[in-house]
């Protein structure tokens, strides 16, 4: 198996402003978001990075995307090193998070038009494969509506047939199910299937166990921005169920973090 | 090069397919038209009586020579003098005049020289200032008296036979009124029009997460960056076209008598470069104060200061003079663009001032450019919470 995608010692911190401290009550200046993640993706696998709420999954996904830059580590995706070639890396790579937006203003035929000319897409390719893509998630409904009238299902969909409009070989999704309901989950969830057996590499991050149990090959569990155990989810899962595995680690990792802030 | 196009052909789409926002930019434009023409005319309606008005002179103790002005003298006594000022302010008479009782013999025997102490004979003369051809009938007949007076003792005369002594022709006389009003003019319209617009389309994207979507794509920053200030650039010069063509246009109905068919496609070109110019380097200017903001609101009161220096250095223009100034004056940022906006409106300018305006201008705005690309490779500015 051809590893496509790794991570070497990622560390990534914030400063935290007055107003941040206030709101995540602490008195410390900086946190970490990301310590130390070294991970493998390996071609055609769905990889998941399972984390509780401020695990630090999206700012990795960040650094990843060369949205952020880590403060040390490094990351290669396909050969392209994120703090080197990050113009490259962000032509091989779908990104879809929710802080990604699509401008109100234009509709979504025509983002999926500009967004296939800023990545240099021959236009009949383009246009059969918006075709397609757009009969897949009943786009073509509203293909003509502005982003601004579409309902938050409706924008998801768009965002996710617009991150792949160049067809990717390595997407990475934050999140894939945040917020859609039951239906558009499961479209968007057989989609990230129906991807891998294309052949295509997906990272996923999430909070959700069942998301990873049913969808994904491989997964890492972050804890505090650390990664606490990472496998196939067969080994991972071999003795009891995920959610089992993951409250047993977060309480050895957590509960150790405390002992030593106890002796202290 | 073709990802700039990409990006300038969206921004334009945006732009022409809002009608709000193409309405915003016309609208200036035809404002300032008719209320420059509106004021004109105003003005002029107020101030203008019938030219071919003669006054209606009511006078008592006439003396025989002023019968003989070029008016309509009605003759009246003592008495009728309150009747008389009614009628004034009724607009039925323009004007009345008391002369002294025998005014003739009065003035024949008042010498200053022999007696300095006492008062000239005096005329007393009533009129109504509102009323344009009361008005007129006022100025007309003091400058009768005032001529009659000079040749009761005439010792010299000024511009006898001269009939315009002004030496400047009237295509300069406007090119100097136009070049002090202009480049202040302009320079405040393409301020205000490209502000909107680097606000709505770099701190508006940012605020409303559409920048971050563009950074994930693979477009360079300085492309990116590009493609923003050109397409900003290039919709301000529309927009701020159309409001200097509007107020050039109106300029003859606000002051009459100028010219303003006084420029040759040359200037027109040397100017619309300077214009093209300025404009790079203000919105790059402005690209800059809008991607540090966080909300359009904080961007809007950002930019207050850059838009008071906008203003004082266009002040400056129609207070400098000298268009022809020192060379050095043409490399300062927005001044150099101030001066030769002004030299060229007065169609007294070096072409080589003009020019190292117009590259020393296009420099600073590369300048600024580079930091905005910058910018949006800085995490902390681009996401900053
Ligand atoms: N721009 C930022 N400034 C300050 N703190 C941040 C920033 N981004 C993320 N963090 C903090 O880093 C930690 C990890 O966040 P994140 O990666 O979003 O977690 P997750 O996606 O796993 O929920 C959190 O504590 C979060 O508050
Ligand atoms: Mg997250």
């Amino acid at each position: 198996m051809k590893v496509i995608l790794k991570t070497e010692n990622l560390c990534k911190t914030f400063k935290l402003s007055a107003k941040q401290q206030k709101l995540q009550n602490t008195k410390k200046k900086t946190i970490t978001a990301v310590d130390n993640l070294t991970f493998e993706a390996y071609e055609g696998e769905i990889y998941g990075l399972l984390g509780p709420n401020g695990a630090g999954k999206t700012t990795t996904l960040r650094i990843l995307a060369t949205l952020i830059k880590a403060d040390s580590g490094e990351a290669i995706v396909d050969g392209a090193s994120v703090t080197k070639e990050p113009d490259i890396v962000r032509s091989k790579i779908g990104f879809l998070t929710s802080e990604l937006k699509l401008e109100d203003f234009f509709t979504p035929n025509y983002l999926y038009d500009f967004f296939a000319k800023i990545h240099h897409i021959d236009p009949e390719v383009s246009k059969v494969r918006k075709k397609e893509l757009f009969e897949k998630f009943g786009i073509d409904e509203f293909a003509e509506v502005k982003v601004a009238n579409l309902s938050t299902g409706m924008k998801q969909k768009a965002s996710l047939v617009i991150s792949i409009v160049h067809n990717p070989n390595i997407i990475i999704f934050d999140e894939p199910t945040n917020g859609l309901d039951v239906l558009t989950a499961r479209v968007v969830t057989d989609f990230l299937a129906d991807l891998r057996n294309q052949g295509k590499t997906i990272i996923v991050s999430t909070h959700i166990f069942s998301l990873v149990e049913r969808l994904c090959d491989r997964a890492g569990i972050i804890i505090d921005g650390k990664m606490i155990a990472n496998d196939t989810l067969e080994n991972l899962t071999a003795e009891k169920p995920l959610e089992d595995v993951f409250f047993d680690l977060y309480a050895a990792t957590v509960g150790e973090a405390e002992k030593i802030g106890g002796t202290l | 090069m073709k990802n700039i196009l990409t990006i300038m052909s969206k921004e334009f789409t945006r732009f022409f397919t809002d009608k709000r926002m193409v309405i915003a930019t016309i609208l200036p434009a035809v404002i300032i038209y008719f209320v420059y023409s509106f004021m004109g005319t105003m003005m002029t309606g107020r101030f203008t009586a019938d030219e071919d008005h003669t006054p209606w002179v009511y006078s008592v103790n006439t003396p025989s020579f002023f019968t003989q002005f070029n008016i309509n003298t009605v003759l009246i006594e003592a008495n009728e003098i309150d009747t008389v000022k009614e009628r004034i302010l009724k607009g039925e008479v323009d004007l009345l005049v008391i002369f002294p009782e025998n005014f003739d013999a009065l003035v024949d025997a008042y010498d200053v020289r022999l007696t300095p102490d006492k008062p000239a004979p005096n005329i007393e003369m009533f009129f109504n200032s509102t009323a344009a051809n009361s008005n007129m009938a006022f100025y007309t007949v003091t400058a009768m008296l005032d001529a009659y007076e000079a040749t009761l003792s005439n010792k010299f005369d000024i511009n006898r036979g001269i009939e315009n002594p002004d030496l400047a022709s009237i295509e300069e006389v406007s090119a100097n009124i136009i070049a002090m009003m202009m480049p202040m003019l302009l320079m405040i319209f393409l301020y205000s029009g490209c502000m909107g617009l680097a606000l709505e389309s770099i701190t508006g994207e940012k605020e409303r997460g559409t920048l971050a979507t563009l950074l994930v794509s693979p477009l360079k920053r300085r492309e990116l960056a590009v493609g923003k200030i050109l397409s900003i650039a290039v919709l301000a010069f529309l927009s701020g076209s159309l409001t200097a063509i509007a107020t050039i246009l109106s300029l003859p109905n606000l002051m009459g008598g100028i010219e303003t068919n006084i420029y040759s496609v040359v200037d027109y070109i040397l100017l619309a470069i300077i214009i093209l110019t300025v404009l790079l380097l203000m919105v790059s200017l402005l690209s800059i104060i809008s991607a540090f903001a966080r909300t359009i609101k904080e961007a809007g009161q950002a930019t207050m200061p850059l838009m008071v220096l906008i203003m004082l250095v266009g002040v400056s223009g129609m207070i400098g003079g000298g268009t022809q100034a020192e060379t050095i004056y043409f490399i300062v940022p927005l001044y150099s663009s101030v001066k030769s906006m002004s030299g060229i409106f007065a169609l007294d300018y070096s072409p080589i001032n003009i020019a190292l305006s117009a590259i020393s201008t296009t420099i600073y705005a590369g300048i600024c450019g580079y930091v905005l690309t910058k910018m949006f490779d800085s995490e902390k500015i681009m996401f900053s919470r």
